[in-house]
């Protein structure tokens, strides 16, 4: 395995002419070619069974494309935020934040530490010892991000994880995710459904058409960070939204 | 209605009609001086329940013995064979027909094999009770042990977990709700087993279930007794379900659906 560097930028994650049909015959993805840059927010957006959730699983390494090659660089330091948070009911909300530093076999006083400090960090500090099902969807997701900082990833792919949630909690949730990556620079793979809140995150926005799924179209975010409500209301982000807007109309996305 | 009304009437209605059956059959027992060698009345019943209870907890014992062990049996061989079961799908395939064809052949058609081949009269009543009760066991955890959430199965998979790592951390407690269900069925049936082997083996074993009471009161004419056996092995059954009921509530009441009251 090859380590990559934290000066200058590297690549996370390479997909070459990568194509998937799923078992059943569906044609998922169609030649898909992706470089993704280390502590980039990208963000796929797309009808629904355009094959953004199985790239994403194709990134994480959970499905073997049938055609192409995938390169990542930090293939331990990879995390996955999955559309419901998916807590084991039965243990509490510690227990499941430690669960991939338990799988991974670390000891017991790292592992109570790293769990606290997760757990802080998504402000569910007063929650550890509760069930999953005595929190709300909001904190059942912050609970289920916890669990994917603990072992600290280098890309974190996130897979509609917010597409469930009250737009007031979605826009809260974004805005301490933004937050958590500039902090911590972890590369981030995020896929939405929603127009504005891929603005809002990203560095660069990939259209994807309907399946099978290609990348139709790119629109880059520049806008610097910080972002805040700020930016949300500026003429700008109206741009942004628009142009992003036409872009899905002309893949035939929107 | 609030909540405490409503448990209330979940005890007194069913505890209601009871009362008024039992007042029914008394009354009609007294009005029509129904012969007790015919219908005993429920009085008569409970006043041989108390002159026989030497005889009948004895039985009593035999039986609920048998009933226990059974379903210990059942409980784990049904467990280890769900375990074989999701290890491959080869193997539940070349396995499943036989588990099903255990659970459809008729108990009293093989138990006077069973009782022939075992000489000794409780481990083959014992056998006869674990055949009737162990397929309800192998369905059940075999589901739940395969009803595992795709997206934990994904995350136990992205760390690599191991393959036993998956299957005590993640299948084991998902299966749980499905393994007591299948308990509060495989308890009552491994009474109902019990009692048809004892059946079976007849007033010639030395085994001396409630069964054997039946039988014996049954030839002797001696019906209020046949009657206290038959209610001590309902209320035997009632209370193998609620122990099963129990065990499951106290396990799953913190975390599942099933046991959380609306």
């Amino acid at each position: 395995m090859h380590k990559v560097t934290d000066d200058g930028p590297a690549t996370a994650l390479e997909l070459s002419q990568v194509s998937h049909v799923h078992a059943n015959g569906v044609r998922a993805l169609d030649t898909v070619d992706l470089l993704v840059r280390r502590a980039e927010f990208l963000t796929f957006i797309g009808p629904s069974g355009c094959g953004k959730s199985t790239l994403l699983r194709i990134a994480a390494g959970l499905v073997a494309p049938s055609q192409g090659a995938v390169r990542r660089a930090d293939e331990d330091a990879t995390a996955f935020v999955f559309q419901s948070a998916t807590l084991m009911p039965w243990a509490r909300v510690a227990k499941n934040v430690a669960l991939p530093l338990e799988l991974a076999g670390a000891p017991a006083t790292d592992r109570e530490a790293r769990v606290a400090e997760a757990l802080a960090r998504v402000g569910l500090s007063d929650f550890a010892q509760a069930l999953p099902r005595e929190l709300s969807g909001g904190m059942q997701m912050r609970a289920s991000i916890a669990r994917a900082l603990v072992i600290a990833p280098r890309l974190l792919l996130m897979d509609e994880p917010f597409g469930a949630l009250d737009e007031i909690t979605r826009g809260r949730l974004d805005r301490e995710l933004l937050d958590l990556w500039q902090e911590r620079r972890f590369t981030t793979l995020f896929v939405t459904h929603s127009l504005v809140e891929a603005v809002f995150v990203s560095s660069r926005v990939l259209v994807m058409s309907p399946r099978p799924g290609r990348i139709a179209a790119e629109l880059v975010i520049d806008e610097p960070h910080p972002r805040d409500d700020g930016f949300r209301l500026s003429a700008r982000f109206a741009a942004l939204c628009g142009q992003l807007q036409s872009l899905m109309l002309r893949a035939g996305a929107a | 209605m609030s909540a405490g009304t409503n448990r209330w009437s979940l005890v007194l209605a069913p505890l209601g009609v009871g009362v008024v059956v039992i007042l029914f059959w008394q009354g009609l027992v007294t009005v029509f001086d129904v012969p007790s060698y015919l219908v005993p009345g429920p009085w008569l019943v409970a006043k041989t329940l108390v002159a026989d209870w030497s005889l009948l907890s004895a039985s009593l014992l035999v039986t609920l013995s048998i009933a226990l062990l059974a379903l210990l049996a059942a409980v784990v061989l049904g467990v280890a064979t769900a375990f074989v079961f999701v290890q491959s799908r080869a193997v539940e395939m070349s396995l499943l027909p036989y588990a099903v064809l255990l659970q459809v052949t008729p108990i009293v058609a093989i138990a006077p094999l069973i009782i022939i081949w075992v000489r000794d009269p409780l481990p083959a009543l014992v056998i006869c009770a674990t055949i009737v009760a162990l397929f309800p066991m192998i369905a059940n955890t075999t589901l739940g042990l395969r009803s595992v959430d795709r997206g934990l199965l994904d995350l136990f998979r992205m760390n690599r977990a191991s393959r036993w790592q998956t299957l005590f951390r993640l299948r084991v407690p998902s299966a749980l709700p499905y393994f007591f269900a299948g308990l509060k069925v495989s308890s009552g049936l491994s009474l109902i087993g019990a009692v048809v082997a004892e059946f079976v083996a007849g007033t010639g074993g030395t085994a001396s279930g409630l069964a054997y009471q039946i039988l014996q009161a049954g030839l002797q004419l001696n019906i209020p007794r046949l009657f206290a056996a038959l209610v001590l092995i309902t209320a035997t059954g009632v209370a193998l379900f609620a122990a099963a009921s129990l065990l499951a509530w106290l396990t799953l009441r913190r975390w599942h659906e099933s046991t959380i009251a609306a």
